[in-house]
């Protein structure tokens, strides 16, 4: 019955929120109206006007006594409470507002950096991916040691696609990074990514204009079609709709614009092509024992088949397809089901983690902050609150009025928070190395500031349920403030958890620098002073063959070397410290008179084709024999260098040099090769993973050298700045429309360090805060505790206690609470920098040298902030103390 | 504090209900009638019907409007709602069996 009551009842509920005003109006007319009705009887009884006017009040009881009564008789709602609590909230603060000030920035401090580390993480870990049913999308395929994403071959794939199993569909992209060149008006360098013609209706996206691609597409010989991405439909075609069935010139060849793709279309493996081609591959070409094409694969489960089911699914075919896997490779491979989510977070997920650990430290820091202020605060409004429950106010009542205060400091600390998220993630972004995960695609959108908003009320709920549930304390209407200690103990019990919190946090931002610090320190086996690299890309369709690239590199190679100032100029297929370098097995190394061994793969080995002066260039020394000559490039010389370790390895206790080796995976008759020189180890795939062993061939005059991609290196003695548009132009004067992409070999190395700098480097900004904080909080604890005694340290000193005596007690206490929190924070510390071990190199996680710079300065800090309280407390005029209050 | 005691709790709001229920009244016609059917047994002050007529507006059982009264004067007239005259019935009915039971422990103090 009450539930149908609302229709009447709400209009006044309204009414009394909103027109309160018009509310009173009436209730006065309606009075007024009563009153003069019952003077005019009271007259027709033969009273005169005066009296029966008098009587008629009388009778009412006091019209203002009625009208309180009437109003009693409104209904506070909820809103209303809440509207006035408000009200005397914000008066409460701006009465204060250095306090209201230094708990808003503190807050804002907390939420702000939380809000901007969310917005992070939101895209890592939380926020679907742009695929309808997006949890039911894998990454499938094998796992083996020289290759950390899972891959197929293609023959295999073509199997396993007859009978798909646990899958709904799957489908395939051909790795690596494509150029594709527009040849026609406007030419440009593009990045194409050859998918299956199922590709896109497995992710089931649509194409927002045009046609998928169909089966038809695919094959070997079909007319060429292509997938406009979004970006260069727009930045090309104007977001012409009548760009579909336009044909292009992709590489010379002609190719139909079939489709465009949505603006919110995301690779799986996060590429940003412009087109996406039909893969075209010819499937009767495909031979299971002679692989030729990797593909990474995807699929999207059944309903109700989970990961594990699938991979269990998958096995037999698994097993049946090691059959065709040399014996040596069985071991060290193995099937992989994974979502989609997890083969894009791979490398992310413990910076995430940690980075996410940490700003919640430093949130919890803030609030257990400001807690204390507000501690600190109620005692001096207990009088306020004695006189409030006086008077009649209920405990609820005060608690929802301290509540509500807390709350709109909160609120107001978020706002302040959010402000701050937005410039912490413009830093963030702009300090950011390659490779975070959807980074660029972080923003303050609706869901993160709802995020933003719940941290805050969180907040508030945190900070304030202490101050909340203070009992109003008689007493202290008296006049003389209670000097109670009660809830001193949570006061100081929230400075040691700060303490605590801080040395954690302190002691994983020194183990990321320590580790920052060591892999900067990393010999690379190089020297990268002085020298500038240049990445070059040739397109297949201006340079089909080898010859007419040999003879663009060799002219390069000669112009660039004409330049002033500039030495060694050297070409390669690849560079160090990182980045792609063809390889071999070690087992397909052939010694003479050495059998093969018959198990295992025995790890990878890298190699790279340079020229002579390569060597020079990097200077990298010859640890025995010599370098390559002019007279090495010659067709019929077939010589090698190998690096240290793999020296050690192919020939443990012997010479290499003048040995012979050849390998027998790359063609049925591979030249024997003899072994000239021995070079110095260089870091080949990171710096903070052991160097393959690694082997040098010569670049050839050899028709058969087949190089797309290459780099040009050399040393200058001139400002790398000034050589580079030099070496530019003269690239660009023998073909305009190769792409070149200068860069020194300092920050090519740098570029390494980038990712745990950025770990580092905001590990330790929040570690300052959370210190900062801790500092704060102390110090606040201290002045209270000074202010609170300052009677008692008068009679202390008029009693004969020194002012040493005085600052000794002082900070014995400080002490007393800055140990517990030490020994809580070395606890913690142990727990917490486990989960940071797999993001440093060549430091334990239990540096003992670490954790106690770090405890060091931590108390160093305790002290300096409790020093001032202390000097204060030892300068109290004892008569001024006795005096106090 | 808005309640006379010499009232049972609860009783002048079925009072004002019941003479609602027969016709919607503004606030000094209610006290007249109040004054009429009581006969002067019911002592209910002016200072004492309009916080509980507020009341009852406030709890939906009653609603108001502000109309001309015969003498063309603008007064807010009270009127009974679906809801107040559930009320109403239960709580006539609930008067009855409070009635009855004292009276029962009235004539049983006698015997």
């Amino acid at each position: 019955m009450r539930a149908a009551n609302w229709i009447y009842t709400l209009p006044l509920k309204l009414r009394s929120l909103f027109r309160r005003r018009q509310a009173d109006r009436e209730l006065d007319e309606e009075l007024r109206y009563h009153i003069s009705c019952k003077t005019q009887e009271n007259v027709a009884k033969g009273m005169t006007a005066e009296a029966a006017r008098r009587a008629a009040l009388l009778e009412m009881g006091g019209v203002e006594q009625t009208k309180e009564a009437c109003r009693d008789q409104r209904s506070l709602s909820f809103v209303d409470e809440l509207a006035q609590d408000l009200r005397y909230a914000a008066r409460m603060l701006a009465m204060r507002p250095g306090f209201a000030t230094i708990v808003i920035l503190t807050l804002a401090s907390g939420i702000g950096a939380t809000t901007a580390v969310f917005s992070v993480i939101d895209r890592v870990f939380f926020r679907s991916l742009p695929y309808p049913q997006d949890d039911r999308l894998v990454s499938f395929g094998v796992k083996a040691p020289f290759e950390s994403i899972e891959f197929m071959l293609a023959p295999e794939y073509l199997v396993l696609r007859k009978e798909p199993g646990p899958f709904v569909s799957m489908t395939s992209l051909t790795p690596g990074r494509a150029d594709c060149d527009i040849t026609e008006q406007n030419p440009g360098r593009l990045t194409c990514a050859l998918v299956e013609s199922n590709f896109l209706s497995t992710f089931e996206i649509q194409p927002i204009a045009g046609r998928d691609f169909t089966r038809e597409d695919d094959r070997p010989n079909a007319p060429r079609v292509a997938l406009l991405s979004y970006g260069l439909w727009r930045s090309r075609f104007g977001a012409d709709p009548r760009a579909v069935g336009k044909i292009i010139s992709v590489d010379a060849k002609p190719v139909e614009i079939v489709g465009v793709l949505p603006a919110s279309f995301e690779m799986p493996n996060l590429a940003t092509p412009d087109m996406l081609l039909p893969q075209a591959q010819d499937e009767a070409a495909q031979d299971r024992t002679h692989p030729q094409l990797i593909l990474r694969t995807f699929a999207r489960l059944k309903p109700g088949i989970t990961i594990a089911q699938a991979t269990a699914a998958l096995q037999p075919w698994f097993q049946d397809s090691l059959r065709f896997v040399p014996p040596q490779f069985r071991a060290e491979v193995s099937l992989r089901v994974r979502s989609l989510r997890d083969r894009q977070i791979e490398d992310s997920r413990v910076g995430a983690r940690v980075l996410f650990g940490a700003v919640i430290a430093v949130l919890l820091l803030a609030c257990t902050n400001v807690a204390n202020l507000l501690l600190v605060r109620a005692v001096g409004r207990q009088r306020e609150l004695a006189v409030r429950a006086a008077l009649g106010a209920s405990r609820a009542r005060l608690a929802q009025q301290t509540l509500t205060e807390s709350l709109l400091l909160a609120l107001a600390g978020g706002l302040a928070g959010c402000g701050l998220a937005y410039v912490l993630l413009r830093i963030f972004v702009s300090i950011a190395p390659q490779g975070i995960v959807r980074l660029q695609q972080a923003s303050l959108d609706l869901r993160v500031l709802s995020f933003c908003f719940g941290v805050s009320v969180l907040c508030g709920i945190l900070f304030g349920v202490a101050p909340a549930l203070a009992k109003p304390v008689p007493e202290s209407l008296v006049g003389r403030s209670a000097r109670t200690t009660a809830r001193g103990f949570l006061r100081h019990a929230l400075v040691t958890a700060q303490i605590a919190g801080s040395l954690i946090l302190l002691t994983s931002a020194g183990l990321l620098l320590r580790s920052l610090w060591k892999i900067q320190s990393v010999p690379t086996g190089l020297d990268a002073q002085h020298v500038v690299t240049a990445q070059i890309s040739l397109a297949e369709h201006r340079y089909p063959g080898a010859a007419r690239q040999l003879a663009f590199y060799r002219e390069v190679e000669s112009r660039i070397g004409r330049i002033p100032g500039v030495e060694f100029v050297a070409l390669s297929n690849s560079l160090p410290p990182s980045g792609s370098m063809q390889a071999t097995f070690f087992a397909t190394i052939d010694v003479p008179g050495r059998p093969r061994p018959a198990e295992g793969t025995g790890g990878m080995v890298g190699f790279r084709m340079v020229t002579p002066n390569y060597f020079r260039a990097l200077r990298i020394p010859m640890v025995r024999g010599r370098a390559f000559t002019d007279a090495d490039r010659a067709p019929a010389e077939n010589p090698v260098i190998l690096s240290e370790t793999l020296a050690a390895k192919l020939f443990p206790n012997e010479n290499a040099i003048g040995k012979m080796l050849r390998f027998s995976s790359t063609a049925e008759k591979a030249p024997w090769r003899t072994i000239v020189g021995i070079a110095a180890n260089v870091k080949n795939n990171g710096l903070t993973v052991d160097a393959d062993p690694e082997l040098y061939i010569p670049w050839k005059d050899d028709p058969a050298a087949y190089v797309l991609h290459s780099y040009v290196t050399f040393v200058t003695s001139l400002n790398s700045a000034t050589v580079m548009p030099w070496a530019r132009t003269e690239i660009a004067s023998l073909d305009p429309t190769v792409p070149v992409e200068f860069g020194t070999m300092t920050a090519r190395i740098g570029k390494l360090t980038e990712r745990p700098r950025f770990d580092a480097v905001l590990l330790s900004l929040f570690a300052a805060i959370a210190v900062l904080l801790a500092a704060l909080g102390l110090y606040g604890v201290v002045s209270f505790f000074v202010s609170q005694r300052t009677q008692e340290i008068g009679v202390r000193m008029a009693l004969g206690a020194t002012p040493r005596g005085i600052s000794a007690m002082v900070l014995s206490n400080v002490a007393r609470w800055t140990a517990a929190g030490a020994s809580l924070g070395l606890l913690g510390a142990r727990f917490c920098t486990r989960l940071l071990q797999s993001l440093l190199f060549e430091v334990r996680a239990h540096d003992p040298l670490l954790l106690t710079m770090a405890l060091l300065m931590l108390v160093a800090v305790a002290l300096a902030a409790a020093w001032i309280p202390a000097r204060r407390a030892a300068q109290v005029e004892p008569v001024v103390a006795l005096r106090y209050e | 504090m808005s309640k006379p005691a010499d009232l049972l709790q609860g009783t002048l709001d079925m009072l004002l209900l019941k003479i609602l229920a027969l016709e919607p009244l503004n606030g000094f016609s209610i006290s007249q009638r109040l004054r009429q059917v009581s006969g002067d047994v019911l002592q209910v002050s002016d200072g004492s019907l309009y916080p509980a007529l507020h009341k009852l507006e406030e709890e939906g059982w009653i609603k108001s409007e502000w109309k001309m009264t015969e003498n063309k004067r603008r007064a807010k007239f009270y009127a009974l709602t679906p809801p107040g005259r559930t009320q109403l019935e239960k709580e006539a009915q609930n008067w009855s069996r409070l009635a009855a039971a004292i009276s029962g422990v009235v004539s049983l103090r006698k015997a």
